[in-house]
This record gives structure tokens, C-alpha cells and sequence, in this order.
């Protein structure tokens, strides 16, 4: 109940009662209610004017960064005896230092600024407003307003810079870069040997091969080395990343960072598809600018459960040209076997990194045992291990590159080496 | 700390006060059960229970009515009974805002501020009621409906302006 309904009901009981039963004092014992009342009133405004402006100290930071935010109030009306404020935090973000709620006076024209310090997981923050309520300095009357100001921060996350990711779609784009374009012409590789042609350099000349041909020489045609369409498919799908309450998709989310990164650097042109409750597709684009792009999908991705994108096959694949790089991030779940199947022979290639769940879920079962022993545990780890392996063998022979990281490595360390670029023979 | 210093003797005034009244006209036993409502209202204090404020208040005010009415008191100590209930009401609530002001100075300056101005509160409200008291005997029927015609513009002046500030 308001307060000031609370008194103006006793005042009135009070004057009833006096003359209900015709007893003077009944009406005296009202009167410091009254005035009471009466000055609230007074007191109070008829209207509230203010301005507002909220500095972020920094709009993209790297995960539990403290970033400052300074929120300036000016009243452009009359004076405010009593000022609440609270700039109203999103989810996620905590206050690290300092206060986001006040309560001041604040005389016309005057102004007000206060400083608190915030920090948060990965994420996109948008800040609502900021909510303040004027009222009388006895706090019977309240004149709540939300002020619109805008602002986003975004805790992006962490980027780990993996060397080389050794990629060979079937079709390039036409500029320079560093993917094998299965063309012959300048590069590193050796492609192989064509007729002389006047201009072609001595170092060329394959000797050999000209040797035994006398009435003609021969030259070394290496491979062009290409920049390439990569599409990243980040599965933010409930039941693929959660596991009896921890979720793996952190891990992925740093893998697809990490990957989105390094083959940015490589001058590829990089698009990011993040398939969980609903399909987030970020445009493919080169360079830093969509780096930034891909970041900032990535700090707003999230799980979810949806009936539609249950299963990978509603996977868009038109967004990708064809015949291009697609990378999946994936935990896998059993059935997206046939899905993976039908992109290799739709044309696409397919890298499929997979955050190992067996692992990560056997380490929360071993540390927090509700019920079941170690031996439980370790019977039911070798059965679904053995399970991954058969569904990992399976796409390897269906011409899948699969690299399986355990999360308890960082991601760099782990794919290493099945990333790298293989020397030509050991090739597949 | 002015403030909960105000609030504690608002409540050991005011219920003092009201017990005090009781006491002189020979109600050992309603004294007893009004220093025992105090106490309560000390012990919600302590542990923070905004809401028995309200109980205190509406306590304070039934407690000095019914002494006015049936009993016949000495109105002053009644007055200050209720006067001291809705002090310590108020102060309640706003000890619970006061938690929202950032520096100490702001505190301090709210804190005093407040207090002089619910102090003068109270004295005018006391003087007005002893005034009131002083002319008692010429509340007749004529006064009664005056009283009951400004109460009824009261009511619908007090609704317009809700409904005004809710729109």
C-alpha cells in the first residue's frame, strides 16, 4: 500500500470516527497526520525534467574485464527534493566498484555524475536506461520515469592465434593467398611439368625430365596458392552442448574464434553461422573489420533448444558458395552423421572440429559423484568413447578431416598437429 | 546513525508515552502490553522488518484513539504517543532509503535535514492537536458537518490528484 494512502485512510477513520461518535478529539489526534500529509504534498513535484548521458568506458573487452561506466544526471526542471537512481544493469554483467543506484537532492539546473566499474563473461550487454523516481523528501508521493540512454558493451572472447589451419576446398576465389588452388602456375608446391615456355625462368627447367626427352625442354609448374571461401558453423544446440548442467560451448565458441581468426589472417573470406535455437548468419567478408563482425556474433552466441533446428540437417547450406570450405564446431551428436555426409557429397569440404564430450562429461562425473563409483563411470566412458570413435572413423572414411580436441588442453596445443600444413605425399 | 538514533527514541518516546498515559489512570496491565508492543517494534528495528513499522503506526494511533475515547486521558501523552509512532514510522523508511545515498557527507547533510523538518512536523502537528483539544467544547453538530463536508472534497480532491499523477 502507498503511504500516502495509508495516512490519508487513518486521517479519514480518524475525522469519521470524530463524527461518527461526535468527540472532538478524534479530529485532534488526526492533525499531525494531516499536516504531515499536507507538507508531503508541498513538497513534492508536479513534474520531473532530466537529462541524462551514461559514458562506457570501453564498448568491446576482452572476458572479466573491469570496464568503467560514468552516468551524468542535469535537471532541466524544477528542484527534486529526493532523487532515486538506478542505472538498471543488464544480466550477466556485476559490479566490480562503486554503486549504480543513489539517492540525491538535486536543486534546478544542478547536475549529478557517479562512476561504478563492471565486469561480465562473454557476451552482448545493451544497457536499458536508467530509472530514477522523484518524489517529496517524506517519500509519500513517487514520480518513477525510465530515461532512455542507449549503449552496448560487448565482452567478446578470447581469441587464441592458431598458426596455420591447413584447409583445401575445391574451389578458390581468384586473389593471392595461401590455400593450394589445385592450379598450376607460381607457388611453393610442386604441381607438376609442362613444356618449356619462352620466359620461364632456368631455375625452372626440370633437368631431368628434359634429359630424357632431348628434343625438348621441360619446366616445373608449381601450385597456386589461393585465398578460399570458409564457412564456420558454430552448433549452439542445447542437446549437443550440455552435459548434466556444464555446457561445452564455451570451448567451442573459443575454437570458432580462433579459427575465424586465423583464416581471416590468411586473407580468406570468413563467414559464421551460429545454429542453436534460431540460425544467426553472419555475412562472409576478409579482413578486420570482419573479424569484428564475427567477434561480435560470437559474444552474443548462445545455446538454445529449438524443435526446428533439433537436428543439423536444416543447416543452410546455400549460404555457402560451393564447392567451398565449411568448418563445423561441434560436440556431435549421433544423428548428424548423414547430415555431414550429404555436405561432403553436396562438394563442400568439411573440417569438423569436435570439443570431446566423453572427456569433459567423465571429469564432472569423477569430481562430483552423486551415487555411482569410479568404476561406473569408467565402464560407461569406455562404451560411449567407443561409440565417438566408430561415428569419427566413419566421416574420416567418408572423407572428412575430424579433429577431436579434449577441452582440458588449450585448443592451440591440441590441433597443432592435425591442423598443420602436411608435407606432399603424406597428404590425403 | 542520527537517524537510527531518532527512530530508537521515536519509538521508546512515543510507546513511553501511550504506556505512561495508561499507567496513571490505573491500567497497569494495557501499559504492560503496550511496552511489550514496543519492544517488538525495538526487536524489528534490529532485524530489519520494514513492514511492522506500518503495524507500529497503525498500533500507536488505535492505542492513543481508544485512550481518548473510552478512557478519558490526558490527551498530551496520547498526542505524543501517536506523534511518536509516526515518527518512528517514518524514520523506518527513510533509514531504508538513506541506503541508497553514496557518500557520507550526502548522508549526513539528508540526515539532519530530514530530521529538523519532521521535528517542526511534529511540534506544529502537537500544537494543532492541543489547539484542537482546547476547543473541543464547541464542537457541536454544525462544526460536525462542516468537518464532514471538507472531509468528503478531501477524499475527491486526494482521488483527482492520484488519478492525475497515475495518468
Amino acid at each position: 500500500m502507498s503511504r500516502a494512502v495509508l495516512l490519508g485512510s487513518l486521517i479519514l477513520i480518524l475525522v469519521l470516527a470524530g463524527l461518527a461518535t461526535l468527540r472532538g478529539a478524534f479530529v485532534a489526534l488526526s492533525m499531525p497526520l494531516l499536516v504531515y500529509v499536507l507538507y508531503g504534498f508541498w513538497l513534492s513535484p508536479d513534474r520531473i525534467e532530466l537529462q541524462a548521458q551514461r559514458e562506457i568506458g570501453a564498448e568491446r573487452v576482452p572476458v572479466q574485464t573491469p570496464v568503467k561506466i560514468r552516468v551524468t544526471i542535469t535537471n532541466m526542471g524544477p528542484g527534486l527534493e529526493e532523487l532515486a537512481l538506478q542505472d538498471a544493469l543488464v544480466a550477466g554483467l556485476s559490479i566490480t566498484d562503486g554503486c549504480n543506484h543513489h539517492l540525491i537532492s538535486l536543486a534546478r539546473g544542478g547536475t549529478f555524475s557517479f562512476e561504478y566499474t563492471v565486469s561480465g563473461p562473454r557476451g552482448s550487454f545493451p544497457f536499458e536506461g536508467i530509472h530514477i523516481e522523484g518524489g517529496d523528501t517524506l517519500g509519500l508521493i513517487r514520480l518513477p520515469q525510465n530515461l532512455p540512454v542507449g549503449g552496448q558493451l560487448f565482452v567478446l572472447p578470447d581469441v587464441t592465434r592458431v598458426r596455420q589451419v591447413y584447409i583445401r576446398p575445391r574451389r578458390t576465389r581468384a586473389y593471392a593467398g595461401t590455400i593450394p588452388a589445385r592450379v598450376g602456375g607460381p607457388g611453393v608446391e610442386f604441381f607438376g611439368v609442362r613444356d618449356y615456355e619462352p620466359g620461364d625462368s632456368p631455375r625452372q627447367i626440370n633437368w631431368r625430365v628434359s634429359a630424357r626427352h632431348p628434343e625438348n625442354l621441360y619446366s616445373n609448374e608449381y601450385q597456386q596458392e589461393r585465398v578460399a571461401d570458409v564457412g564456420i558453423v558454430l552448433d549452439g544446440r542445447e542437446r549437443s552442448n550440455l552435459f548434466g548442467g556444464y555446457s561445452l560451448f564455451e570451448h567451442s565458441v573459443e575454437a570458432a574464434g580462433a579459427l575465424a581468426d586465423t583464416f581471416l589472417a590468411q586473407g580468406n573470406r570468413v563467414g559464421l553461422l551460429v545454429y542453436s535455437q534460431y540460425v544467426q548468419w553472419t555475412l562472409p567478408g576478409y579482413g578486420k573489420l570482419q573479424r569484428e563482425r564475427i567477434l561480435h556474433a560470437l559474444a552474443g552466441a548462445r545455446t538454445g533448444a529449438s524443435q526446428v533446428f533439433d537436428g543439423l540437417q536444416y543447416l543452410p547450406t546455400r549460404m555457402f558458395p560451393s564447392e567451398s570450405q565449411i568448418v563445423l564446431v561441434s560436440p556431435l551428436v549421433e544423428d548428424d552423421y548423414s547430415t555431414l555426409i550429404q555436405l561432403r557429397a553436396r562438394g563442400y569440404q568439411v573440417l569438423v572440429i569436435t570439443p570431446d564430450p566423453v572427456s569433459f562429461e567423465q571429469a564432472h562425473l569423477l569430481r562430483g559423484r552423486k551415487g555411482y563409483g569410479a568404476a561406473d563411470v569408467e565402464l560407461a566412458t569406455r562404451i560411449v568413447r567407443m561409440e565417438r570413435r566408430l561415428m569419427l572413423g566413419r566421416l574420416q572414411r567418408a572423407g572428412l578431416q575430424v579433429v577431436e580436441w579434449d577441452v582440458a588442453r588449450p585448443f592451440e596445443q591440441a590441433v597443432r598437429g592435425s591442423l598443420r600444413r602436411q608435407r606432399q605425399g603424406t597428404r590425403r | 546513525m542520527m537517524a537510527l538514533i531518532a527512530l530508537l527514541l521515536s519509538i521508546v518516546l512515543g510507546i513511553g508515552s501511550l504506556a505512561w498515559g495508561y499507567l496513571q489512570v490505573g491500567l497497569p496491565d494495557f501499559a504492560r502490553w503496550i511496552v511489550f508492543a514496543g519492544v517488538l517494534w525495538l526487536i524489528a528495528v534490529w532485524q530489519r522488518w520494514r513492514w511492522f513499522a506500518t503495524i507500529g503506526l497503525i498500533f500507536s494511533f488505535a492505542a492513543a484513539a481508544l485512550g481518548l475515547w473510552f478512557l478519558n486521558f490526558t490527551p498530551g501523552w496520547m498526542f505524543a504517543g501517536a506523534i511518536g509512532g509516526l515518527l518512528a514510522w517514518d524514520l523506518t523508511f527513510f533509514r531504508e532509503r538513506l541506503r541508497f545515498v553514496a557518500s557520507d557527507e550526502e548522508r549526513q547533510g539528508m540526515e539532519g535535514r530530514h530530521l529538523v523538518r519532521i521535528a517542526a512536523l511534529a511540534l506544529i502537528g502537537f500544537l494543532l492537536a492541543s489547539v484542537a483539544m482546547a476547543v473541543k467544547f464547541q464542537f457541536n453538530f454544525q462544526w460536525a458537518v462542516l468537518l464532514a463536508v471538507v472531509a468528503i472534497l478531501g477524499v475527491i480532491q486526494l482521488i483527482a490528484w492520484f488519478r492525475k499523477r497515475g495518468s
